[in-house]
């Protein structure tokens, strides 16, 4: 069966993206490409990688994009998010990296970005690079796994690709149970539900990308631009 | 001491009277409401001037949201077309019927009121038309009550009474990390956690055409779930000579299975 790439945080520099394409070349059974939001950020003009998103050169793994929350913010900046501003971003960052994002995106690429979706369910796979509750919703291996579970649940997904922390992990539910006791006006019941084996999986950012294999249920953690596509790690 | 716990008054006036003389005769004063005061009913001043005049704690409900803020439901909220035209038609007649005064009234209602580890909303901690059901994923359940930094969870919404206790509860996980290739597993012990929905005064949808509320024991903790008879006919005739439809007179008058529900009551609108 045909293998996945997915990555993220790119914010504008093409150069990494290039050297993602570059290792994806040399895998095999690499035929689908998901990048999980955030394409662009404040630190570098964005067009070049744009354009590249959008233009895919010949030879490309073609990418499936979704938008991210640095998209999130500069559409909501720019009009396309009803009344919502980018105070998220203006409250942790400054009015400096509002304007900085507002210059690193040309106007003629907002349309675009504001095409993209909020995610893509795969099989079953929810692919979103917040959580199924918000763009912003960091998921990262310390989070509590109620949480996890409460976000797997919501999109009734098993496996949950997460990019928002830019940590690379795979969290698994393995089990647990719980009681519920329930009284109305008919009388009183019990219930145990038992935790669904479900998989969050964080896919990195930057040159850190992840290798997903639907059939064997097999992730690779990636770095792009190491010596053979090397740092690598499998799990089963 | 006892506290009386309503919600979805529903501008039903009979049913809110009745609901507070059967508080009243049992001696509780601390009363806490959790919203809809308006909508479907036909005396949307009446009930709302009740609240004020009791000084009842009350957060806002969809309803007092949506008559606020504009319709701002997805037509999710409803089961057919048919019954969103009926809804709107509800809500334009409330808009037109209710006083600028208790509009601004309505305005001012918190989404959630807090008592210690007690949390007071209408729908659930995240939204005001979220359906917290009794029977929904119970981890998902704990999950609301637990984020929001609550034992027990008063709502309504629903229309349906219940007490619903997560208890026992444990999740395992086993976490691999890229920069380890060893794995770790742990397990999250749950806290117990409580749901008490409050029922419907004004519109019930529990099988009865009784209102219904509940009874908090803040000493021992139980919950008593009270059914209280009130004059049905006298809200079904208001609401025919208000020219509101005659479903909602029909439905009030017959009880749960001849009223419309969303079939995914789960949903959250996201609009």
């Amino acid at each position: 069966m045909e293998r996945w790439a997915l990555a993220s945080g790119l914010k504008g520099d093409l150069e990494i993206y290039e050297q993602i394409q570059r290792d994806l070349k040399r895998q095999r059974g690499v035929e689908t490409f998901f990048v999980l939001g955030d394409l662009i950020g404040p630190g570098q003009n964005c067009g070049d990688l744009l354009n590249r998103l959008r233009n895919p050169l010949r030879g490309d793994l073609i990418p499936q994009c979704i938008y991210g929350w640095w998209e999130d913010q500069l559409l909501a900046e720019t009009g396309f998010r009803g009344d919502r501003k980018a105070e998220a971003l203006r409250l942790n960052q400054g009015e400096d990296v509002v304007e900085a994002l507002l210059k690193a995106v040309d106007s003629s690429h907002r349309q675009w970005l504001a095409s993209l979706q909020f995610g893509f369910i795969e099989l079953d796979c929810g692919l979103i690079h917040g959580s199924s509750a918000d763009v912003s919703d960091e998921l990262t291996p310390e989070s509590s796994p109620l949480i996890l579970l409460d976000r797997l649940t919501r999109l009734d997904v098993n496996r949950l690709f997460t990019a928002r922390c830019g940590k690379q992990f795979r969290l698994e539910l393995t089990g647990g149970e719980i009681d519920s006791h329930v009284k109305d006006l008919e009388g009183q019941h019990d219930q145990q539900q038992v935790v669904p084996k479900r998989t969050i999986i964080g896919i990195g950012a930057g040159t850190a990308y992840t290798l997903y294999d639907p059939g064997s249920d097999h992730i690779s953690f990636l770095t792009a631009g190491s010596t053979s596509v090397s740092k690598r790690l499998g799990f089963g | 001491m006892h506290h009386a716990v309503i919600s979805c008054l529903h501008a039903n006036l009979a049913a809110f009277e009745a609901v507070l003389e059967d508080i009243d005769r049992q001696g509780i004063e601390r009363i806490t409401c959790l919203g809809d005061l308006v909508g479907y009913g036909p005396q949307p001043n009446e009930v709302v001037e009740l609240i004020r005049h009791r000084a009842i704690p009350t957060c806002q409900g969809c309803w007092d949201e949506d008559i606020i803020d504009g319709l701002n439901a997805c037509e999710c909220s409803y089961p057919s077309q048919l019954a969103e035209r009926r809804g709107h038609r509800a809500h334009q007649w409330t808009d037109e019927q209710l006083s600028q005064d208790n509009k601004d009234f309505l305005a001012t209602l918190p989404t959630s009121l807090r008592r210690g580890r007690q949390l007071f909303v209408h729908g659930s901690p995240n939204s005001q038309h979220e359906y917290l059901l009794p029977d929904m994923d119970a981890f998902a359940a704990l999950e609301r009550v637990e984020t929001a930094g609550a034992d027990t969870l008063f709502c309504g919404h629903t229309h349906q009474p219940y007490v619903r206790e997560l208890r026992d509860g444990s999740i395992r996980v086993r976490v691999q990390s890229s920069d380890s290739s060893q794995s770790a597993e742990q397990e999250l012990k749950l806290p117990v956690r409580r749901i008490v929905n409050a029922g419907s005064v004004g519109e019930p949808r529990h099988g009865s055409t009784k209102a219904t509320y509940v009874i908090h024991d803040e000493d021992n903790g139980s919950v008593e779930i009270k059914e209280v008879s009130y004059d049905v006919e006298r809200t079904c005739r208001a609401i025919v000579d208000a020219g509101l439809p005659e479903v909602f007179a029909w439905r009030l008058s017959h009880g749960f299975e001849y009223a419309e529900r969303a079939e995914d009551a789960s949903h959250v609108c996201e609009r």
